[in-house]
């Protein structure tokens, strides 16, 4: 029986090792700053796309808001490293500038620094905890999840402007100094940055690998499926969901906090729907089924964004929704999708005749 | 209220369930014993697949109970009731299209079934054992990597009794498990029927009469959504009122 490569585990895991590599040893060859900085930024829009990969691409759950997790991850930073730039007992100047005369009680924990990253993170996991879990145990699911998400996107948005005194509005928050770690001040513009999210990305993406591998990631995709089957075998469904959709969460959390410490700025434009749906883009055309796919997603259309952008400036918008639409169109299963055809293609010329019906067509087509 | 134990394996009394006005279970009672295959017979639309989607949590009654080895399973969620050891099989082939003949027998061996447990798990113990056991009794063995969208019904028909078998379960709900398939497929379906009867408790809903009469040990007979008669498939066949709503319809087949 031929196989396709593109299925072998062993080679999966020598594809994810090989693309770690490369990315990984770019700082020994560039001094460039600025273009290391990008690149980190790259960075964590993969591990976006990853985080949107597992939850879409495993389970089938179409998150249209990751922004909500990214956004909130990356203010829970934000407030940290603002809290690590003032003297005790003094508020953030913005506050003052909208007559607060005390600190909002729910900046009092951002004082200390590990507490203000595990709000970062958690506060958003918690929140899709209980939002996901409300909407799986109601057997709310596709488009009406996805809606559901989007409109507390909208929601959040929404609020983080209003609540100007408290978040300082469309402006958002622009924390003086970089985040410090240990007494060490990690320099947004250096390779130091560059490792730490290259090492986030590292093991969330290994980790969501392992996951999909583990019985856990079977049943996920076994209700990606069909969910009501799944019952019938004994699992409860909603909490398969609503932890995969969390997992995804805790990882969008830790993408928005890297953000905010490699921008050292944060704004509601991280609620935008725009953004989110853009994730879901770069998911989409790197191939949603496979998790390393998805990530080459975000760095090629950030990429050409970068590049080609600039030349194209209004139009990039709609070069990126034209090339979505070729994608779900021509090739439902992305960059990866392609991948796995080209290697499925080249094994059986290699075995010198073509399979029948054994050989599985793609995995991650659309559904 | 407890269910006796004497032929009280599976107990069922008075259900009732309305769909939109519509009496589908009418004061619905039985009693099933252990380690007999109890055929559910009856016309279209009798009640039968809304009877097992009682049994099996997919429907909740608007009364009666239900009880298993003494336990009130009424109203329970489709995986606890799963989970007390109720396999079912739909009576369109429900597999998992996307995955293979393999990963769907895997997902379906479910001793565990903690989400959290689960993820420190790339293997569930005993699990190929039993996979190499079942893909043998339902002929699947050479067919573990093929998508399992791309079987031929009867295949299909068969990954889902093995999904049930990897489940392990106490009883089996079958719904028309030989719909469509063909003679030789029906002759090993009833071979693997009646090997399993020894060990298992089966209810099992089918039509065609040639194939209960080489399985059951008990017939019974549901009539717009009430039991009309029960017994050995003699008594069944000369019983004059089940004739009259049931097997005179039948002879048109
Ligand atoms: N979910 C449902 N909603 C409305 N009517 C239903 C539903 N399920 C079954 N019915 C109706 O109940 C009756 C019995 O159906 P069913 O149990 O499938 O019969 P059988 O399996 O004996 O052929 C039919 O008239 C059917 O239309
Ligand atoms: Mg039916």
């Amino acid at each position: 029986m031929l196989d396709n490569p593109y299925h072998n585990k062993t080679l999966q895991w020598l594809a994810y090792a090989a693309v770690f590599l490369l990315i990984g040893i770019v700082p020994l060859l560039t001094d460039d700053d600025f273009l290391l900085n990008q690149l980190a930024t790259y960075g964590v829009y993969g591990l976006l796309a990853v985080s949107i990969s597992l939850c879409w691409g495993s389970g089938g759950i179409l998150n249209l808001g990751q922004g909500i997790a990214f956004g909130l991850g990356a203010y829970g930073m934000a407030m940290t490293m603002q809290m690590q730039s003032q003297a005790p007992g003094t508020i953030p100047p913005f506050m003052a500038n909208n007559a607060l005369e005390t600190l909002p009680i729910f900046w009092e924990p951002f004082w200390n620094t590990g507490l203000g990253i595990a709000l970062a993170l958690l506060v958003p996991t918690l929140f899709y905890l209980i939002f996901g879990g409300l909407m799986f145990v109601a057997r709310v699911s596709g488009p009406f999840f996805a809606i559901m998400t989007l409109a507390i996107l909208s929601a959040l948005a929404t609020v983080f402007v209003a609540l100007q005194p408290y978040t300082n509005g469309v402006n958002g928050i622009s924390p003086p100094t970089g985040l410090v770690i240990a007494g060490t001040k990690i320099d947004p513009y250096s390779s130091t940055a560059y490792w730490l999210v290259f090492a986030l990305l590292l093991i969330c993406t290994f980790t969501a690998k392992l996951l999909t591998q583990s019985r856990f990631g079977l049943v996920v995709r076994a209700l990606k499926d069909d969910p009501e089957r799944v019952r019938f075998l004994g699992y409860n469904v909603a909490v398969y969901e609503t932890l995969v959709y969390a997992l995804s969460g805790l990882m969008a959390a830790a993408a928005g906090a890297s953000f905010a410490v490699l921008t050292q700025y944060v704004s509601p434009a991280q609620f935008e729907v725009g953004f989110s749906i853009s994730a879901v883009i770069w998911a989409a055309i790197g191939g949603r089924g496979s998790l390393l796919w998805a990530m080459l997603g975000a760095f090629t259309v950030q990429g050409a964004q970068s590049y080609a952008g600039d030349a194209f400036l209004n139009t990039w918008i709609l070069i990126l929704g034209f090339s979505f639409i070729l994608v779900v169109r021509f090739l439902p299963g992305g960059f990866a999708g392609l991948a796995e055809l080209l290697l499925g293609r080249l094994a059986s010329l290699r075995g010198g005749r073509r399979e029948e019906f054994g050989q599985a067509p793609a995995k991650g087509a659309a559904k | 209220m407890s269910g006796d134990m004497i032929g009280g394996f599976l107990k069922i009394r008075n259900l009732r369930k309305s769909f939109g006005g519509n009496q589908v279970i009418n004061d619905f009672s039985l009693d099933v014993t252990e380690r007999r295959l109890q055929c559910l017979v009856g016309p279209n639309g009798a009640g039968k697949t809304t009877t097992i989607d009682l049994i099996s949590g997919r429907q909740k009654p608007d009364s009666g109970h239900i009880w298993l080895r003494g336990d009130d399973i009424t109203g329970l969620g489709e995986h606890e009731i799963a989970r007390r050891g109720v396999g079912r099989k739909f009576q369109i082939p429900a597999v998992l299209k996307g995955l293979s003949v393999r990963e769907n027998l895997e997902v379906a061996f479910s001793r565990e079934t903690s989400a959290l447990r689960n993820m420190f798990r790339l293997r569930a113990p005993g699990c190929d054992e039993k996979l190499a056991e079942v893909a043998r009794t339902v002929r699947l063995t050479g067919r573990l990597d093929t998508e399992a969208g791309l079987l031929s019904h009867g295949e299909t028909q068969w990954l889902e009794i093995g999904m049930v078998l990897m489940q392990d379960p106490e009883i089996l709900l079958l719904d028309e498990p030989v719909a469509g398939m063909t003679e030789n497929e029906i002759e090993l379906t009833v071979e693997i029927l009646n090997r399993l009867k020894k060990t298992h408790t089966i209810i099992l809903v089918e039509h065609d009469m040639n194939f209960v009469r080489k399985i059951a040990d008990i017939v019974t007979v549901l009539h717009m959504g009430a039991l009309l008669a029960q017994g050995s498939l003699e008594d069944i066949e000369k019983d004059e009122r089940v004739r009259a709503v049931y097997l005179g319809t039948e002879d048109a087949h």
